[in-house]
C-alpha cells in the first residue's frame, strides 16, 4: 500500500482487537452512604410519598436508589447529608429510619442486557454470598447493589472469586 | 486513503428505490474523495420476505416443536445479509462503480464461538484494503463473522453477532480500517429525544455521547446498539446516525470530553414487560435468602432478562420481557421447595389449577406455605436519560410529581448515573413519555 495507507501499526495483515470479554470485568465499592426507609405512610400513599420527596428536595440533597415499598419508600443519600434529610422528614411526622454506613457495589459487565440471564446470575451470586443486599439497580455496563459497608466488601470478594473461578 | 464506513439498515435496502438512494449516498461519498466501505443489513424488517426473522421462520415452521440448532440458525440468518450485500454491490455496478460483496469471514471478521450472539475478537481487513486498492467498493455483510476453532478445519464456522449486529460490524470495520467516520444510515434523522411514535416532532439530537446513546439503547430506544458505541468509543472513531432518505445532518456520537455539561438527553421506553413482586413475608426468616436465591438461579439458568430489580426485607421483584414471561411462569408457578421442616409452594398471580393440585398433593405433609407473586401484566419502563443530571436534588420529586399530575400511577422506580426509570402500565406509557418530554423541556433541544 502507498503512503496513503493506514497510518499506524494496524495496516494490512494485522488484526485489531475489539469487544470486551463477556461477563464481569471489574468490581468496586463506593462507601459513605446512608439508607433511609420511610414507612407506614397510610392513606393516599402516592401523595404522601410526594410530600416526603418534596420536603427532601428543599434541602438540596440528591437521592439515589429510590424504591417504592408497599407502605412508603426507601432511598440512599450521602452519609454527610443524612442529618439534613432527617431534619426535613421529621416535621412531617412520618415513620422513618436512617441506616448509616452503607456502600454501593458496582459490578462492571459491558452490555449486560445482551447476555441474557447475566443480571439474574449476578443477583443469585450476591444472594448466595450471604451478604444482605438492600437494593439493586442496573446500567448498560454495570449492576449496582447497596449493602452495609462490611457486607459490601465481602460481596465484592465473593464476586471476584466467582469471576476468577470462571477464568 | 480516507475510509468512510457506511452502514445501511433494513429499511435503507428494503426496495429498489431505497437501495438506489443508499447507493447514491455511497457514490456521493466516493466523489467527495472518500474510499467508502459499505455494510448492509438484511433486506427489510420483520415480515419482509428476506428479513432475518422470515428466514428463521422457514426452519421453525418445519416443526414448531423442534428447536433448530443454533449453528443452522446462524447459517440461515446470515443468508439475509449475503443476499443484501450481493444486490447492493450489483446496484453500485449499475451506477458505474465496481463493487465486491464480502461475507463477514471474507472481510476478516473473527469471532468467538457463541452461535447467535458471537462477539468480535479481531478483524484483519486485508481483503477490504485490497478491494479498495483495486478500485472497488467493498460491500460487507453485517451481523456475521467466522469462528476459527483451531482444529485445522478450513474456513471456520459462520457465526452471527446477535442484537445490533450490523451496527457492530460497521463500527468494528471502521475501527479496524481507521476510518474517518462511521455512518449508520436508517429511516429517521438521527437520535431523537423520544420515540416519534410517542412524541410527534421529537427533536433530533445533534450531538450525544457514547455513554448516553448506550444508556438510551439499554433502556429501550431503538438507536445505535451499545456494542457499536463501545467499539467506536474505544477506538475513537467518529460515529454518525443519519437518515438515508433526508438531507438532515444527523446525530454525531462523541466522547464525553467532547460534549461535557449537565443536560437531559431524552425519554425512552421499553417494549412490553410483565412485573412480578414476590412476597416472602410468609417465609421464615432463615429461609428467605435461600428462596430468593432459587428465584434468581432459575432466571439465570434459563437466560431470563430482568428489568427493575428490587430487593426488600419483605421480598423481591423484577420485570421480564413479555415473550419470556411464560418461561418464568412455567419455572415458578407451582414450584415446590421443601426446606428444613417447611414446604413452600410458589404461586404467580391468582392460584392456577396446577398450584391447587400441588397444594392438595402436599396436604398429607402439612399445609404448604405459599410464596405469592403479585402479577402485573402489560407494563412498560419509561426512562429519563441525562448527562451529569441524575444527581440533581429534587429530580425524583419532579418526575413523580409530573406523572402524578398526569394521572400516571408508578409501580416502581430504578435509577443509575445516567437514568431514572419508572415502571408504568402500557396504557399509561404514551402519556408518561409525553409528560416527561414536556416537563424537561426536550421539545426545545437542538
Amino acid at each position: 500500500m502507498s503512503a496513503k495507507s493506514p497510518k499506524t501499526a494496524i495496516g494490512w495483515g494485522s488484526e485489531t482487537e475489539f469487544e470486551k470479554r463477556r461477563g464481569v470485568s471489574a468490581v468496586e465499592v463506593r462507601a459513605g452512604f446512608a439508607q433511609v426507609h420511610v414507612s407506614e405512610l397510610g392513606q393516599d400513599i402516592v401523595e404522601q410519598r410526594l410530600r416526603v420527596l418534596e420536603a427532601i428536595s428543599g434541602t438540596g440533597v440528591s437521592l439515589d436508589f429510590l424504591k417504592l415499598t408497599p407502605t412508603g419508600l426507601s432511598f440512599l443519600v450521602r452519609q454527610d447529608d443524612s442529618d439534613k434529610v432527617g431534619a426535613a422528614i421529621t416535621p412531617l411526622g412520618v415513620r422513618h429510619t436512617i441506616k448509616p454506613n452503607r456502600a454501593i457495589v458496582l459490578v462492571h459487565a459491558v452490555n449486560i442486557r445482551d447476555e441474557e440471564g447475566m443480571l439474574a446470575e449476578l443477583v443469585h451470586r450476591a444472594i448466595s454470598s450471604t451478604a444482605k443486599v438492600d437494593h439493586i439497580s442496573d446500567m448498560h455496563d454495570r449492576l449496582l447493589m447497596v449493602a452495609e459497608a462490611g457486607e459490601a466488601e465481602r460481596l465484592k470478594v465473593r464476586i471476584q472469586e466467582a469471576r476468577a473461578d470462571e477464568n | 486513503m480516507r475510509i468512510k464506513v457506511m452502514k445501511f439498515g433494513g429499511t435503507s435496502v428494503a426496495t429498489p428505490e431505497a437501495r438506489l438512494q443508499s447507493a447514491m449516498r455511497v457514490v456521493s461519498a466516493k466523489e467527495q474523495g472518500f474510499s467508502p466501505v459499505v455494510v448492509v443489513s438484511a433486506i427489510g424488517r420483520k415480515g419482509a420476505p428476506y428479513a432475518t426473522d422470515t428466514l428463521i421462520q422457514l426452519l421453525r415452521e418445519i416443526d414448531p416443536n423442534v428447536e433448530p440448532d443454533p449453528r443452522e440458525m446462524d447459517l440461515m440468518a446470515a443468508c439475509g445479509e449475503i443476499l443484501s450485500s450481493v444486490i447492493f454491490a450489483h446496484t453500485l455496478k449499475t451506477l458505474g462503480h465496481r463493487a465486491q460483496a464480502y461475507r463477514g469471514g471474507q472481510a476478516g471478521i473473527r469471532t468467538d464461538g457463541v452461535y447467535g450472539n458471537a462477539r468480535i475478537i479481531g478483524i484483519n481487513p486485508i481483503s477490504l484494503f485490497k478491494s479498495i486498492e483495486e478500485g472497488c467498493i467493498p460491500v460487507v455483510c453485517g451481523f456475521q463473522g467466522v469462528h476459527v476453532s483451531g482444529d485445522g478445519a478450513p474456513g471456520g464456522e459462520l457465526t452471527t453477532l446477535g442484537r445490533g449486529g450490523s451496527d457492530t460490524t460497521g463500527a468494528a470495520i471502521g475501527a479496524a480500517m481507521q476510518a474517518e467516520a462511521v455512518e449508520i444510515f436508517t429511516d429517521v434523522d438521527g437520535v431523537k429525544t423520544a420515540d416519534p411514535d410517542y412524541v410527534k416532532d421529537a427533536p433530533t439530537l445533534r450531538t450525544v455521547t457514547y455513554d448516553e446513546v448506550a444508556e438510551l439503547a439499554h433502556l429501550g430506544a431503538k438507536v445505535v446498539h451499545p456494542r457499536a458505541a463501545e467499539i467506536a468509543m474505544h477506538h475513537d472513531i467518529p460515529l454518525w446516525v443519519k437518515n438515508t432518505f433526508s438531507d438532515d445532518p444527523g446525530t454525531e456520537i462523541v466522547r464525553r470530553e467532547r460534549f461535557p455539561g449537565r443536560r437531559v438527553t431524552g425519554v425512552s421506553h421499553t417494549g412490553k414487560l410483565v412485573y412480578l413482586q414476590f412476597d416472602l413475608s410468609s417465609a421464615s426468616e432463615a429461609h428467605r435468602t435461600a428462596l430468593e436465591g432459587r428465584i434468581y438461579e432459575m432466571a439465570s439458568g434459563h437466560a431470563v432478562n430482568l428489568y427493575m430489580l428490587n430487593l426488600s426485607p419483605s421480598g423481591t421483584g423484577f420485570a421480564v420481557p413479555r415473550p419470556q414471561y411464560p418461561i418464568v411462569r412455567d419455572l415458578l408457578d407451582g414450584l415446590v421447595i421443601p426446606m428444613e421442616g417447611e414446604v413452600y409452594i410458589f404461586q404467580i398471580g391468582p392460584a392456577s389449577k396446577e398450584v391447587e393440585m400441588q397444594a392438595r398433593l402436599l396436604e398429607p405433609l402439612g399445609e404448604p406455605i405459599r410464596i405469592k407473586a403479585a402479577l402485573t401484566e402489560g407494563c412498560t419502563m419509561v426512562s429519563l436519560i441525562g448527562h451529569e443530571y441524575m444527581q440533581q436534588a429534587g429530580l425524583f420529586y419532579g418526575v413523580l410529581r409530573t406523572l402524578a399530575d398526569h394521572q400516571v400511577p408508578v409501580l416502581q422506580t430504578s435509577d443509575s448515573d445516567f437514568s431514572l426509570s419508572v415502571l408504568v402500565t402500557e396504557a399509561d406509557a404514551h402519556r408518561a413519555v409525553r409528560a416527561l418530554h414536556e416537563r424537561f423541556g426536550l421539545a426545545e433541544v437542538v
